[in-house]
């Protein structure tokens, strides 16, 4: 028998140890790439944002290449992560889905590749153009590839419309709610018959009114417009404290208070994206058959939706826009939709007739039908980097929202709040 | 059995060889200073740098990708005049001393309590550390569904008692209320836990010397108990000051996305604490420059309490040393 001495064991421990420093210090020299391997690309998404039966193909091989694909879950805080990577300019994936913020990179837009140049113009037929818009960055590249959309739609309980004596199918009540003021109107005899809320909160009014506008925060030179009379972000804080005074608004503010007001029915409605079938789904089971979709007054709008992009140092663009191409062409967008109900960019998915469109829940109603019609008139708009700077208005209308301020104050403080950070932030 | 015999005659040599030489001793006892190594390299890469480098992304512009300019004092200067923080800063002095007092108060309570003579004893010390081993994502849900406005347990036994429903989730007060209850349900377990041990350590002589006087309970609370744990008093004061000072999950998780953004702290940001307010700044906002300057501002207000606390320490000490030597003169 050996005996292990005290020296040796420190001596082991010490080599042991330096051999992990060193591993560790290696390591940091800087890989640029997240593989070593040169026939393998990566990219970074995270749960529920891409088809796993596609990604197990492309792991076999990129179809037109001779690449596999090696997709990384990369949950929460998405965007720190990413953007911890770029500034350290180590450990890069060659592709990465980027959530419908993407206007954030705006100011580092260098990182990714000019897509322009991979040629991926010869696909903007195939996509709505308002979506292929916003994969362009202030400077007129396009840096980004549409992924999935978020067109929007006014849902409602059709039987405690029809309980309340109100216009019940989705015909009838597209016809009576053209504009903001017939919606409001609509929704105030709901609450005067039934004592029903249309919305939960005033945000959901603020944001899906912005959302269905043509003109947001700021125009394509970063040039501040809500501060402008009659801007579209007065029109929609207005429209909020109209909802507020009217009683359509529920306000209420947590989601368990939301949850549970949908599945009682004492909120009887939301104005979402296409998305929001399959929360509704999993929030009120129980309602099931209940729900319909009616167009909003005014234009439809985006609400979510996300982009791809490939790294500055990813390791060969044209596999990875090859990868792009064959995982986003309305076929695949298809399958996509059937795995995990991403909504498709392209017009022509729709026109396949292989999609499920899921119509139980909506009484027979055919929810992809109702949201394909609706993105074809989402209105083009200009989102800018800046956007992320604009939460004073948020928080303003919540206090209005509570009563702890008048819609004036309220938005005279959100203005000149908003101006202090633009200010310190050397926007404006 | 070897290693042991080496071990023992380690110090022996230490004590034959009397050479002080510098050099030599670093030779020597290179392996134990490499085995203490990785915790100082670890502290260098994880601790001391970015403590050195957050004070020098304080004086610059950075979104965190871009290129960082330097600008100076502006942070600091913009940091005075910010409203919001220091809304924060109030919110997190009200959170703090709202959840201490009752907090520290109750956990003796309970440490006393448990320190009795009863059945179930370690059920009890279990029951009530829980809470602080519970995930904090399952909390907030939990809290959540006990404190939402109109579906909530909490305003549902308000309604059935008939009093006025109160808007936990969504007004400024309310919010400030229901994460002091969150802070005290979580921590006044762990301190109690403290407190037992720092019972345990009392000799039972004294209580008994007291019963023998005919001292009741309260009075031998009052006079054996607290006088005798006051370092571990000060020292879950000093704990609860630091955490109290850094309370940031439970208004991230409970208000997520409460008030229409991310990280807000709830409507008209009431429930924003001065370290939810830099995470706000730094990863959703993405102003590295101005979350550093909010860190080093907590840092200095940090120091202003820890100085506070010392200086009450040594003047208690100070006190005793009084009084002892006054009542030595009166004799």
């Amino acid at each position: 028998m050996h005996p292990l001495s005290r020296r040796r064991l420190l001596g082991l421990g010490a080599a042991a140890g330096a051999a992990a420093a060193t591993a560790g210090l290696s390591a940091c020299t800087g890989r640029t790439s997240l593989s070593t391997d040169p026939d393998e690309l990566v990219l970074w998404l995270w749960n529920r944002s891409a088809s796993p039966q596609l990604l197990a193909e492309a792991a076999e091989n990129i179809p037109g290449t001779t690449k596999r694909l090696r997709a990384d879950y990369i949950g929460t805080t998405f965007d720190t992560k990413l953007r911890t990577s770029l500034a350290a300019q180590s450990y890069i994936p060659d592709l990465t889905y980027i959530n419908s913020n993407n206007a954030l990179y705006f100011p580092s837009e260098d990182q990714f590749l000019d897509l322009g140049e991979l040629g991926a113009s010869a696909h903007e037929q195939d996509f709505y153009p308002w979506k292929w818009s916003l994969c362009r960055t202030p400077t007129g590249v396009l840096r980004f590839y549409p992924l999935d959309i978020g067109p929007t739609g006014f849902f409602y309980r059709r039987d405690i419309f029809a309980d309340a004596g109100l216009p019940s199918e989705p015909e009838e009540v597209s016809a009576a709610i053209r504009t903001w003021d017939e919606w409001l109107e609509l929704g105030a005899k709901l609450r005067r018959d039934a004592d029903v809320a249309l919305v939960q909160t005033t945000t959901v009014l603020f944001n899906m009114f912005i959302n269905a506008s043509a003109e947001r925060y700021f125009d394509a030179q970063d040039r501040p417009l809500f501060d402008r009379p009659g801007s579209a972000v007065r029109q929609a804080w207005d429209l909020a404290v109209r909802g507020l005074e009217t009683g359509v608004v529920a306000n209420a503010a947590s989601t368990t208070d939301q949850n549970a007001a949908w599945v009682s029915g004492s909120t009887a409605g939301h104005i979402e994206g296409a998305w929001w079938t399959q929360v509704v789904k999993e929030t009120a089971p129980d309602t099931a058959g209940q729900w319909r979709i009616a167009v909003q007054p005014g234009p439809p709008g985006n609400s979510g939706g996300s982009f791809v992009a490939l790294s500055r140092t990813c390791k060969d663009p044209e596999a990875a826009f090859a990868l792009i191409e064959w995982m986003q062409s309305p076929e695949n967008q298809v399958r996509s939709y059937n795995d995990v109900q991403l909504f498709p960019s392209t017009p022509a998915s729709f026109e396949t007739g292989e999609m499920d469109p899921q119509s139980d829940f909506f009484g027979g109603q055919d929810p992809l039908e109702f949201f394909s019609t609706a993105a074809e008139t989402v209105p083009t708009t200009f989102i800018s980097t800046h956007e992320s700077k604009v939460g004073a208005f948020r928080t303003e209308l919540a206090l209005v929202a509570n009563g702890a301020k008048e819609s004036e104050a309220g938005w005279e403080a959100a203005v000149a709040e908003v101006n202090r950070v633009l200010e310190k932030r050397g926007v404006i | 059995m070897a290693s042991t015999s080496s071990a023992a005659t380690l110090p022996t040599r230490v004590g034959a060889e009397d050479a002080p030489r510098r050099r030599g001793a670093l030779v020597r006892y290179w392996p134990q200073y490499v085995a203490i190594a990785p915790f100082y390299v670890l502290f260098l890469v994880f601790g001391l740098f970015p403590v050195a480098y957050s004070f020098y992304l304080s004086f610059t512009e950075w979104d965190g990708a871009s290129d960082i300019t330097f600008v100076g004092l502006a942070q600091y200067q913009y940091l005075l005049g910010d409203a919001r923080f220091w809304n924060a800063v109030g919110n997190t002095l009200i959170i703090w001393v709202g959840s201490t007092v009752p907090m520290l108060f109750f956990a003796l309570l309970i440490a006393f309590l448990l320190h009795q003579n009863i059945r179930f004893k370690g059920a009890y010390r279990i029951a009530f550390f829980l809470p602080n081993v519970t995930s904090m994502v399952a909390m907030a849900i939990v809290f959540g569904s006990v404190f939402s406005d109109s579906f909530g347990l909490a305003n549902g036994l308000l309604r059935g008692i008939g009093l006025p429903e109160v808007g936990w989730l969504t007004e400024g007060w309310s919010i400030k209320l229901t994460l002091i209850i969150m802070v005290i349900w979580r921590w006044t377990g762990y301190n109690a836990i403290i407190y037992l041990a720092g019972l345990q350590a009392i000799p039972t002589e004294l209580y008994d010397a007291a019963k023998v006087d005919g001292a009741s309970t309260w009075r031998q609370f009052v006079s054996i108990t607290v006088p005798m744990l006051r370092p571990v008093i000060l020292f879950t004061v000093i704990t609860s000051t630091i955490g109290g000072l850094s309370l940031f999950t439970e208004p991230q998780v409970l208000l997520a996305n409460a008030g229409g953004n991310e990280n807000s702290g709830g409507p008209g940001e009431a429930g924003m604490t001065i370290v939810l307010y830099q995470y706000n700044q730094a990863f959703t906002q993405f102003d590295f420059g101005y979350a550093s300057a909010i860190a080093w501002a907590l840092f200095v207000l940090a120091s202003v309490f820890a100085i506070i606390n010392w200086r009450l320490v040594r003047d208690r000490e100070g006190l005793v040393e009084r009084r002892r030597r006054r009542g030595g003169e009166a004799r």
